[in-house]
């Protein structure tokens, strides 16, 4: 072809694609503006049908409009997206063509003469490069520095205060009474405890707080001793004080059974006992509640629901039928009751059902639910928060809620439940999971010791005699731990529990097993006493109390132990009906809860 | 040479029908009865780990064959189609995923990220193309990368930059390099990707501001040659220190120069040096005072930089995910209500409490403190070292490529008259 043709032929091209891609990118665009607009399935005629479908929900018609509609604004969608795709396609091929025809273009109409030399002054042009950068330069600097002084770090600024802040907005929300605490708050010890302030909010924040002066009186050991505070008992450890406990009775004729009370919603918690108070919590799918019950005559006291808590999730979390949504047990220290739920919620109440503080920690994701029981030491509430997700063991405030420490733990997740024990004249929080078995000082949340020795589904909790731990687990081993020496002392694998928390006291150990064995071990050796087999298998946790060994098997059916070297039982029970809970005893008297009441059991 | 062309692209297209068959699903769609097929996703699948070392070794072949075209075979035309094939290839078939130019984040996240191990792969597509261009010059740029190649073609009529904006928008890859590493060292985001103005061409999707950004730097590119290249790539700062040591490069001429200014115009990017004009050049003394200022005061543009950069970290780190939550959970607690703010909803029901929350924060924001001293720095080492190179003067008499800015592309080889 001729140059002069070439050139025409090149330019017509140029043009024709040119305007050929210009015409497609204004459709794009407008194609695109159109489709941002409307949301097919948010599309207003949408929702007011559906308004209407749902007034009148048995119209057919109605139905086969609706489903019209909705197929049709997909199809649009869809049918956009195409337009959209190809459209980008056609830009994209015209765009090639455009840009080769140009080329060609302007290639031949260059000319090949003498090439222009580039007139440029070299050191000018350099000098002004040297001006320029630094200007850039300056530029950048300016903008850094100026960017710290536009920009605030509110990092810095979070403090107690911020929570202090939320805990506000519940305030407004749910009228909660928050007890906070003045300047000086009456703290009577008693015991061995010491003096204490609850510092932590004094110092945060006294202008939103209402000063209440309220009498808090933080229970030493004995007075721990004297209740039934948590699961467990006393901390936790499954061993308690009373004497002449009852060693018989039944549940269907009535024999030793001072009260019984409906408890209105189900629950795995035990028990939970202060003073002349039973508390217990009840919760299904729809609604967690708290219970508060007179030990003398079983008269419900006080009932709460637990609701309206900022954070709490709409839909509970799926949880197991052996697990429910209340299986934590209940804490108190005589001044406040503390309840956990499936769904994170916390809630505290006083002795006579005044909402505290609630919160919600975060739905634990729990693939059974959550069940391990709240525990508490002087002015903090201890949770061990282990999810598939995260792992650790949480300090709450006791009087506010808030978070005073966490810390963070390894390994698995785990349904056991934190203890205090006794090591060296000072009590520690010790924690069962897989892989490990740890120690923690309660007040600030250092791990103290960790002994690796736990695997599978950690469900039994650990237990405290003569400074020394003991864990069990299914799948793992029974092993003794001394804390002091960061080390096993001795195990053993032939009794293995897998629900059932392990109990020891005066140089005895006792496993119960999920098919039914009770295991007796000297606790320092491990040297294996007795084991007897009955029953269908154990759930409840065995507990010792005034020398005896008090084991409920999943049948109901109470057996009394001696706390001896031979296996002798010296008393039996019946509750009737399956029994996972564990008892707790105050006075002469037994409290349990099965899956419809709340017995007291005791001579009359 | 035509056999060359013709064995490329035979063996690409053998390629192209192979890799179409193996790509490998990690989880297979579900069959529907209908006949229904899903749509494909705008993010890149995951290649089969097989299929992953043949773009490996594709990238060695198209590397050793731009060297070979640029500096054995002296052909313009051997490049082109190579920088052809690599547009389709790397480009539009791969969806420009994964390109040597991210690798950087790569590698700066598995430094400084202990969680974080970088592939195989991703390594070796940082790694071998400045191992090239430490031995034969960019050529990479001028065959291997997409980018450049989607640039390269669509030059129409390049216009010449004068000294001073080439040099000033000289510093922007820097700048981009810097905040490119600390945003992958620190975690918080792939800047390059996020911002590649090419990548939603070759996927032929993308969020409407890279689209416009797309055309914008294609049309632009039609005008003022390589506008990415020159002005944003990343990797061109790495590329650029690499070619200036290279042991061979590019050269106009395979034999001597004659000066004939033939090729003077052929270069769209400036990249030709010019002979030194005797007469332009100052006193030697006055050369040298300058010098010495400038490279004392390199310290100081330093330490500004650094400042500057420490003092700006409060708001780059804002960018961050973990710190932007935080910060908006503080000073505007009421968004926890805001069902509709995904990520206030998933914290709130991840059961972290606020304290952990704002002590990660925390960290990652000292850990961009002390980046930002880092980027700070360097970026006042790289206005002094400009400055400075503003004042050094080398006698040339011959017309050279620039070895650090030279994309090896082989236009100028062309106008020359010399044969060897």
């Amino acid at each position: 072809m001729e140059q002069e043709n070439k050139l025409k032929f090149s330019l017509n091209i140029a043009l024709v694609s040119g305007i050929f891609c210009i015409t497609v990118a204004l459709l794009l665009l407008l194609n695109f503006m159109q489709m941002a607009k409307n949301k097919p399935l948010e599309s207003k005629a949408l929702t007011s049908l559906v308004k209407r479908l749902s007034q009148e929900p048995n119209s057919d018609e109605l139905k086969q409009e609706i489903r019209n509609f909705d197929l049709l604004a997909r199809k649009a969608y869809f049918n956009s997206q195409w337009q959209v795709k190809t459209g980008g396609y056609l830009l994209l091929f015209g765009a090639i063509v455009f840009a080769l025809s140009l080329r060609v273009f302007i290639d031949i109409k260059a000319k090949i003469g003498e090439p222009e030399v580039k007139d440029e002054n070299d050191l000018t042009s350099r000098i002004m490069t040297q001006r320029w950068v630094m200007i850039t330069g300056s530029v950048l600097i300016v903008l850094g520095l100026g960017a710290s002084f536009a920009s605030v770090d509110h990092l810095q600024k979070y403090d107690v205060n911020e929570s202090l802040a939320e805990v506000k907005t519940a305030d407004d929300q749910d009228k909660v009474e928050v007890i906070k605490v003045g300047e000086n708050p009456q703290v009577v010890a008693t015991d061995s405890a010491k003096n204490l302030v609850a510092a932590d909010t004094t110092k945060a924040d006294t202008a939103t707080v209402a000063v209440a002066a309220v009498k808090i009186t933080i229970p030493g050991a004995n007075a721990i001793k004297a209740n039934a505070p948590g699961f467990r008992g006393p901390f936790g450890n499954g061993v308690y004080f009373q004497k002449n406990t009852p060693v018989e009775w039944d549940a269907t004729s009535g024999k030793n059974v001072i009260w019984k009370t409906p408890v209105p919603k189900k629950g795995y918690n035990s028990p939970v006992i202060w003073g002349n108070k039973v508390f217990l919590s009840g919760a299904d799918n729809k609604s967690r509640e708290f219970y508060c019950f007179d030990r003398s005559s079983g008269k419900v006291l006080w009932k709460q629901q637990v609701d309206k808590i900022t954070g709490s999730p709409a839909t509970p979390p799926k949880v197991s039928e052996d697990t429910g949504f209340a299986a934590s047990s209940l804490i108190t220290d005589g001044n406040r009751v503390y309840a956990m739920f499936a769904d994170g919620d916390i809630i505290c109440f006083d002795m006579d059902g005044n909402r505290v503080w609630a919160r919600n920690l975060g739905v634990p994701d729990n693939h059974y639910g959550h069940a391990s029981s709240l525990i508490m030491w002087k002015d903090k509430v201890y949770i061990q928060y282990d999810t598939n997700k995260s792992r650790k063991l949480m300090a709450l405030n006791a009087s506010t809620g808030l978070t005073v420490w966490e810390t963070a733990r390894k390994g698995k997740i785990s349904w056991a439940s934190p203890i205090l024990a006794d090591i060296n004249g000072k009590y520690q929080l010790v924690l069962s999971t897989d892989p490990m078995v740890a120690g923690y000082n309660p007040e600030t949340g250092k791990e103290l010791w960790s002994v690796d020795c736990m695997s599978g589904e950690v469900g039994p909790s650990p237990a405290s005699s003569g400074g020394l731990i003991f864990a069990v687990n299914e799948y793992a081993k029974l092993v003794a731990i001394d804390p002091s020496k960061n080390a096993k002392v001795w195990e053993s694998d032939e009794f293995l529990a897998e629900v059932a928390s392990p109990v020891a006291a005066n140089g005895f150990l006792f496993v119960a097993t999920s098919y039914g064995v009770l295991a007796c071990y000297d606790a320092k050796s491990g040297e294996k006493y007795w084991s007897k087999e009955d029953g269908p298998g154990y759930y409840s946790s065995p507990v010792i109390v005034d020398n005896k060994v008090y084991t409920f098997d999943t049948s109901g059916k109470m057996r009394v132990f001696d706390l001896a070297k031979e296996a002798k039982i010296i008393g039996e029970g019946n509750a009737g009906e399956k029994v996972t809970t564990t008892p707790a005893f105050a006075d002469n008297r037994m409290y349990l809860r099965t899956p419809k009441f709340l017995y007291c059991i005791g001579k009359k | 040479m035509k056999n060359w062309i013709k064995v490329t692209l035979i063996f690409s297209f053998l390629l192209f029908s192979l890799a179409g068959m193996a790509q490998q699903q990690r989880f297979p769609k579900p069959e529907f009865g209908t006949g229904y097929s899903q749509p494909t996703p705008i993010t890149p699948e995951p290649r089969a780990l097989a299929l992953e070392y043949t773009d490996v070794v594709i990238l060695l072949i198209v590397l050793s064959l731009a060297s070979y075209f640029a500096i054995r075979k002296r052909s313009r035309k051997g490049i082109l189609w190579l920088s052809v094939f690599t547009l389709l290839y790397f480009g539009f078939y791969r969806n420009g995923c994964i390109c040597s130019i991210g690798s950087i984040q790569n590698v700066a996240l598995t430094l400084f990220d202990p969680g974080y191990a970088i592939s195989i792969t991703t390594l070796l597509f940082f790694l071998i193309p400045l191992i090239f261009t430490l031995y034969f010059g960019r050529t990479f740029c001028a065959g291997a990368c997409p980018l450049g190649a989607m640039q390269d073609l669509l030059i129409v009529k390049p216009l010449s930059l004068p000294e001073w904006l080439r040099t000033t928008l000289g510093i922007i890859p820097y700048l981009y390099l810097t905040l490119a590493v600390l945003f992958a060292a620190t975690g918080t985001d792939f800047i390059i990707c996020r911002y590649d103005p090419f990548v939603g061409i070759f996927r032929m999707d993308a969020e409407f501001h890279m689209v416009i950004l797309g055309i914008a730097f294609i049309l632009m590119g039609m005008f003022v040659a390589r506008p990415y290249c020159r002005f944003l790539c990343p990797y061109g700062v790495l590329l650029n220190w690499m070619s200036r040591f290279s042991k061979w490069h590019l050269a106009i001429t395979p034999a001597a120069c004659i000066q004939c200014k033939l090729c003077s115009d052929s270069c769209p990017f400036d990249a030709i040096d010019f002979p030194t004009d005797e007469k332009q050049t100052k006193n030697r003394t006055w050369g040298v005072n300058r010098f010495l200022v400038y490279a004392l005061l390199i310290p100081l543009w330093i330490f500004i930089g650094g400042f500057a950069g420490s003092k700006a970290h409060t708001w780059i780190s804002k960018a961050n995910p973990t710190v932007y939550l935080a910060e908006l959970l503080i000073s505007k607690p009421e968004v926890r209500n805001d069902l509709k703010n995904l990520d206030v909803q998933a914290f709130l029901s991840s059961g972290k409490s606020m304290e952990t929350l704002v002590k990660e924060a925390t960290v990652i924001r000292r850990k961009f403190y002390t980046g930002g001293w880092i980027a700070g720095g360097f970026m006042g080492l790289v206005i002094g070292m400009t400055i400075l190179g503003q004042v050094v003067y080398r006698k040339r008499t011959d017309y050279q490529p620039h070895k650090g800015n030279c994309y090896s592309c082989g236009r100028c080889m062309s106008n020359c008259p010399v044969k060897k």
